[in-house]
């Protein structure tokens, strides 16, 4: 097994990022935050991280203002390794309910929307339908009130009030709707194993 | 009306949270709020109910106080740090930058009690401001005659709020759950007062946690079976009377979805 690479943590300025590193911490993964496309070095970052906080319209914002949108897309572009989480999924698509008129990454073709579940926000656990092993039933733990409904990317899904893409993967990037640093052990497999 | 199946088959995993409740950085347990009896180490019993099947634990600092804050966040940072699930801290948090600091410290989410009854338009700015998703209104209810009346300061002092009022207050301003404490029925252990959890649960459009009353795993059968999207106990697992994962088996074999770990 190769040894776990030094990730770069992209700050979003949207959120808390104190379980992620936590997280990162127990499964003994280096990692960084990155606040500026200059920073963004592959000689010293193996792969980029997108955290799951804060909402769509806003965490656009924020990267198109440092100038970390761009260097996302050249890094997905070159197949570079990239891991999203929640909102860090829903960026690659083109737009979102969620803030109308404010572009996404627009790497993958889609719309982000409201979820029609029972309750909102989703906030709990579900297990995921998969075809890979790795990820089938596993049970993971979901905060979010807005989804992509499906995506030809999609590797696994959910259900709850209707269903919605859980992961996805297409060249380097490996994104999850739900939260692996907060889904238990599990989660932490998750995450290390795409951290290999 | 949806049969229990189907409804059962649209909602998430049905929770089974572990609180602890601490006071000057120990986890103590009370019957009906008063007497309290030293149960352990906050870190310590996190982890141990995380490895039992704990989906979440609830952190509520019962006898807050701003001279003791700093080893409330310390306490706060420490537990967050090791466990891999969510965590939720209450007590004593009275303003957004209370609200800042325990989430700055390591809490995914706040629950706010009194302070949003004595000033509910801070539900709308930590919404707001931080999400509906790390919000939570812990709301103590007392049976008085035929009426749900809710309670503050740590259960001592009656408002005139109606309950179900409050609920649909709590909701509309934009919080992510209720956790709904039955206070005539906590420390009890005669199981929790479902009759108050249906209605609340069928009213809302956000989730409602059960607490107060519970003792053994019919309990928990009984709360999501009435509806309760979660349910929360302490005492019944800190005196080790039944694990989480015995509570988890129990509901398994009554078809009620839970989270395998």
């Amino acid at each position: 097994m190769s040894p776990l690479k030094k990730v770069a943590v992209i700050d979003t300025g949207a959120g808390n990022l104190f379980s992620l590193f936590a997280c990162l911490e127990r499964i003994e993964v280096e990692a960084e935050l990155v606040t500026s496309a200059e920073q963004l070095d592959d000689t010293i970052y193996q792969t980029l991280l997108i955290p799951g906080q804060g909402r769509f319209g806003s965490v656009m914002e924020n990267l198109n203002q440092s100038g970390l949108s761009e260097a996302i897309k050249s890094w997905y572009l070159k197949g570079e390794k990239i891991i999203g989480i929640c909102v860090g999924l829903q960026i690659f698509f083109e737009s979102s309910e969620e803030d109308e008129g404010i572009a996404g990454l627009s790497l993958l073709k889609g719309q982000v929307t409201k979820l029609n579940s029972p309750k909102q926000p989703m906030v709990g656990w579900c297990s995921l339908q998969s075809s890979s092993s790795n990820l089938n039933d596993k049970s993971v733990y979901f905060v979010n009130s807005y989804a992509v409904k499906s995506s030809v990317n999609a590797t696994s899904k959910v259900s709850y009030g209707e269903d919605f893409v859980a992961s996805i993967i297409s060249k380097g990037l490996t994104a999850f709707q739900f939260h692996p640093e907060k889904s238990g052990k599990q989660g932490e497999e998750i995450l290390r194993r795409c951290l290999r | 009306m949806l049969t229990l199946k189907s409804r059962l088959n649209d909602r998430l995993k049905s929770r089974v949270i572990v609180c602890l409740d601490v006071a000057n950085g120990r986890v103590v347990k009370g019957v009906n709020f008063k007497g309290l009896t030293d149960m352990g180490d906050p870190v310590e019993l996190a982890l141990n109910y995380q490895e039992q099947g704990a989906d979440e634990i609830v952190f509520l600092d019962i006898k807050a106080t701003l001279e003791n804050r700093k080893n409330a966040l310390d306490t706060v940072t420490q537990v967050a740090k090791n466990l891999s699930i969510p965590f939720t801290v209450g007590g004593g948090l009275n303003s957004y930058e209370d609200v800042k600091m325990f989430l700055g410290a390591g809490a995914d989410k706040v629950a706010l009690n009194s302070a949003a009854v004595n000033n509910p338009e801070l539900i709308n700015q930590i919404s707001d401001g931080f999400g509906s998703q790390c919000l939570v209104v812990a709301v103590d209810v007392n049976k008085v005659g035929a009426e749900y009346q809710v309670y503050v300061n740590g259960g001592h002092s009656k408002t005139n709020l109606k309950a179900f009022d409050w609920f649909n207050e709590i909701e509309t301003r934009g919080a992510g759950e209720i956790l709904l404490t039955a206070m005539h029925k906590d420390g009890t252990g005669t199981g929790f007062d479902n009759e108050l959890l249906a209605q609340a649960t069928a009213n809302a459009s956000i989730q409602i946690i059960a607490s107060g009353g519970a003792s053994n795993a019919q309990h928990f059968v009984d709360t999501f079976k009435a509806g309760s999207d979660a349910a929360l106990a302490a005492g019944m697992f800190h005196r080790a009377e039944i694990t989480v994962s015995q509570v988890k088996n129990e509901l398994m074999k009554n078809n009620i979805e839970v989270r395998i770990c």
